[in-house]
């Protein structure tokens, strides 16, 4: 490991980058399908959940949130929903829609949240904006996949590019 | 007979003739997913055999070291002199010699900077400003000041970064040993500042340091049968490439540091008090659990003051490819004995009360059950001990110790994922004694063969350890998203080192769950164990390289798995098999119209053949005319033939649906196809058609599945064993409620 490069992987991004043999890598990924019966578009957004705690202990310090453990506060449902509402947004034909959280499930080291965006009942453009994790983690890419009116796309989002237009 | 006589000559004419009708398309080279790696493996030879054993040419070098070394604690450096005696075992003289001098990478201005391609960013530190624009930061490389011979003369020696090589004035001849001394010393960095995978840490409430200390002595590079000089310089990922030898190392420490590294203390009871030395020979006896060789208040004591009165360490180790230690005021010691089926071994930790109280419970338990664990898949564990040293933020082996993250946030609440993080990283780190300390793959260049490898045993022995915490139903489906990603991403797992892309996936999870599906699914437990065990045993040692791996795996076996080689570590494709179509035939007496149309095809009338049983398709338009519910055994013409041959059939035993179920493979790779029928009582059949299916067709199958039931439905690979990236197409009938809709479900009713 470079020595300037990794001390900036240090200072920026701390913990996870350090420990050699265990190198992971830096991926979220969102799967957006409108379901056109139901008026909804339904999401399931994915991240690992370290780099989640490692990144929401910073925003709202001091809390500690122990997910994924017998001692994951209470309110951790909140922090989600606000920090989800925060970094991630749908623009529907150039209208900005809040989502709703829906829930979450955890699985092994990945945390899926549920959100749903309803009455919908045409999509003629759809704008995507991720930035979770992004302030954290410079190498973080942020993917989605979308299924709309049978057409399937993906694309990357990351710190330089945050965010994607879909017309249909 | 001669009626089909005729059927089959009329067929075969008609498919000749419509592939005339084709356009001509030019020919081609083999481009079956099949066809043998041959030529994309070395050509065997004496040396490495097609059998993937070393073979009656093979050679290796040995390299040992007598070293005093001084850790100097005030001034963070370290200084040395090394003899070094090279035995030249090769059948070849060689003029020169080259010693690898891996701290460079921690020059001033080192190379690495140079091809960091990092943008500017929005603000710095000073410090940061200084290192990065004003060069006047840290300078970790080493400082030579003597080469010599053994007669004491200087050698003449270039240096190329992380490489020297060392000019001989007369060749060493086959079978010849050379002599010669290296004295040197270099600034010891705080990884925590200037990164690496050594260096110390630094307590900033009382300035006390551990240090982790590797890469810290000239050592030379293989010379070997398939590279000559290894000699790839040290950019950072790609590890070490070592030779085995003996090792005497004199280690000085400050009077109250405890150290342990590789081999054995030979001088321990001079070094620590009657009371630990006595403590320590209790662990040597003890299998249950570990003994406290330095306690917690003796190290807290030992902390206080800083000592200016020294003591040096003897250690030895014999046949290992590396040495390494740790030091600190601030150790706890503790160890175990653990049993293996031929021999007893020491498991040891060392780590300061930060550690704790995570470290005192589960680390020398967990090198225990790694030795163990990796011992069966392997060997016996042959070196004497292995040990668990807590530093922060690592996760880095060497032979017998290895430095392992771990320091509980809240010492009264220990979370599971700390606990995880923990025993994870140990398992992983220990079980690195075996992959590549002692199976001496080649890390520079292939970081798959120790880093895969390992994780691969690692899977199960965490496993062992705890089920709750380390489930092995996680695998294969964790590299599910890996390789679903963007193509410009990936690298196949046989790319060097150095250009890996996304290197813990690529380097340790992919190769991991590859081992994963060869030995759960296409191999089976017996004999992926014979041939894994026989890979080990057979380069235990020794410099094996990919096609050692891949020949051994297939030859102990008589498993073909080039195909497997050639998908999963050759090329970046990934596994998606889906169902394509399903047609559900029901078998009656009455002439169907297929019938009817094939006959008058070849010109035959249907009405002057004897009486047949007729297939009818539940999608053909005279079904609801011809279907019937009546059993296959019931109808008129098969009753009366199965009584003339007074053949008795179990009901169950006939197939009164069958269905033409036609498996479709938008994915590159090749896999076996896992189905699952399940019928209409509740019950379910699974079937595994082997990845050779896809021999002719890799996009599509058809394959026929009869029974006495009826079938409700088809999953394919419902227990997730075969890494497929696309679930949408697994099932029939098609899914209708989506994955969104059951969990939308669910929070409902809860």
């Amino acid at each position: 490991m470079g020595r300037h490069r990794l001390k900036l992987l240090i200072i920026v991004a701390i913990l996870p980058l350090l420990a050699f043999s265990v190198h992971k890598y830096y991926i979220s990924l969102t799967q957006v399908e409108y379901v056109k019966e139901k008026e909804s578009l339904q999401i399931i957004s994915r991240y690992f959940i370290d780099d989640l705690e490692f990144v929401l202990e910073k925003k709202y310090s001091k809390t500690k949130f122990q997910l994924n453990t017998d001692f994951e506060i209470d309110s951790v449902d909140n922090y989600f929903k606000k920090y989800l509402t925060k970094n991630l947004l749908f623009t529907v034909n150039n209208t900005p829609y809040p989502f709703n959280y829906i829930g979450k499930e955890y699985e092994d080291d990945i945390v899926y949240f549920y959100l749903e965006i309803s009455s919908l009942d045409s999509i003629a453009s759809l704008e995507i904006k991720n930035t979770a994790l992004f302030k954290y983690f410079p190498d973080q890419q942020n993917i989605i996949k979308t299924k709309i009116q049978n057409k399937h796309t993906s694309f990357y989002l990351n710190k330089q590019k945050d965010k994607g237009l879909l017309k249909f | 007979m001669k009626n089909l006589a005729t059927l089959i000559i009329l067929f075969f004419s008609i498919s000749i003739v419509s592939a005339q009708e084709t356009t001509v398309k030019e020919g081609h080279y083999n481009t079956s997913k099949f066809r043998q790696l041959k030529q994309g493996l070395p050509t065997p030879n004496k040396q490495h055999t097609a059998s993937g054993a070393p073979g009656s040419g093979y050679t290796q070098q040995q390299v040992d070291y007598v070293m005093d070394i001084t850790l100097d604690d005030k001034n963070q450096q370290l200084h040395g002199f090394e003899k070094i005696t090279y035995h030249n075992n090769s059948n070849d003289p060689l003029t020169y010699l080259w010693v690898q001098l891996d701290q460079n990478i921690r020059e001033s201005h080192t190379k690495n900077d140079d091809i960091s391609t990092r943008r500017t960013r929005a603000l710095y530190s000073p410090k940061q400003f200084s290192d990065k624009f004003l060069d006047k930061g840290f300078d970790g490389g080493f400082k030579l000041q003597e080469v010599k011979d053994s007669h004491g003369n200087d050698l003449s020696y270039k240096i190329n970064w992380t490489m020297m090589r060392i000019d001989l004035k007369e060749a060493i001849a086959p079978g010849a040993t050379f002599e010669f001394s290296i004295k040197w010393w270099y600034n010891i960095n705080n990884y925590f500042i200037d990164g690496g995978r050594s260096g110390y840490e630094l307590f900033k409430n009382d300035g006390n340091k551990l240090y982790i200390i590797a890469q810290f002595f000239p050592r030379l590079a293989v010379y070997n049968n398939v590279d000559g000089w290894q000699n790839a310089q040290f950019w950072g990922t790609g590890e070490f490439a070592l030779e085995f030898g003996d090792y005497t190392v004199n280690i000085t420490t400050p009077s109250d540091h405890i150290l342990n590294g590789t081999g054995l203390i030979t001088n321990l009871n001079k070094l620590i008090t009657k009371k630990q030395y006595n403590r320590f020979l209790k662990a040597q006896e003890t299998f249950d659990k570990p003994v406290v060789i330095v306690t917690q208040e003796e190290a807290a004591l030992a902390s206080k003051d800083f000592s200016s009165k020294t003591k040096t360490w003897t250690l030895e180790a014999k046949n290992v490819r590396d040495f390494a230690f740790s030091s600190s005021r601030k150790f706890i010691w503790d160890g175990m004995a653990v049993q293996l089926d031929s021999k007893k071994v020491m498991a040891y930790s060392l780590y300061p009360e930060e550690g704790n109280p995570l470290w005192e419970k589960y680390s020398t338990n967990v090198v225990a059950n790694t030795l163990k664990e990796y011992s069966k898949f392997t060997f016996d564990y042959p070196y004497p001990k292995a040990i668990s040293v807590n530093a922060d933020r690592q996760g880095m082996e060497y032979p017998m110790i290895c430095w392992n993250y771990g320091r509980p946030k809240n010492k009264e609440r220990l979370s599971d994922r700390e606990k995880k993080g923990m025993i994870g990283v140990v398992t992983h780190e220990v079980g690195h004694n075996f992959f590549p300390m002692i199976v001496n793959s080649d890390e520079r260049k292939w970081s798959w063969m120790d880093e895969g490898i390992n994780t691969f045993v690692q899977i199960y022995a965490q496993g062992k350890f705890d089920p709750q915490l380390f489930p092995t139903s996680k695998y294969p489906k964790n590299i599910i998203g890996y390789m679903a990603g963007n193509q410009d991403n990936l690298t196949p797992i046989m790319t060097n080192s150095e250009d890996v892309k996304q290197f813990g996936s690529n380097a340790y999870h992919k190769p991991a769950a590859g081992l994963f599906i060869l030995r759960e699914t296409i191999m089976g437990h017996e004999l992926f164990d014979y041939a894994f065990k026989t890979y080990a045993n057979r380069w235990k040692f020794k410099h094996p390289t990919p096609a050692d791996f891949f020949r051994t795996m297939e030859d102990a076996s008589a498993m073909d798995l080039d195909w497997f080689w050639r998908g999963w570590f050759y090329t970046t494709r990934n596994n998606d098999i889906g169902i394509k179509d399903v047609t559900t035939y029901r078998v009656t007496d009455k002439k169907t119209k297929r019938a009817t149309d094939l006959l008058k095809k070849y010109g035959q009338d249907i009405n002057k053949i004897p009486a047949s049983l007729y297939l009818i398709s539940d999608k053909s338009d005279d079904y609801s005319d011809i279907a019937t519910d009546k059993k296959p055994q019931d109808l008129k013409i098969l009753k009366e033939y199965l009584e003339e041959k007074q053949l008795h059939i179990n009901d169950s035993d006939v197939p009164n649906y069958f269905y033409e179920i036609v498996f479709e493979k938008p994915g590159g790779l090749i896999m076996p196809i896992i189905a699952e029928y399940k019928f209409e009582d509740g019950t379910t059949e699974r079937l595994q058609y082997p990845a050779q299916i896809w021999r002719k067709n890799d996009k599509e199958v058809t394959k026929v599945f009869t029974s006495s039931k009826k079938v409700i439905s088809i999953v394919i690979d419902p227990d997730k064993q075969t890494a497929d990236v696309n679930e949408a197409n697994n099932s029939w009938p098609k899914q209708q409620e989506n994955k969104f809709e059951s969990f939308k479900k669910s929070t409902i009713k809860g």
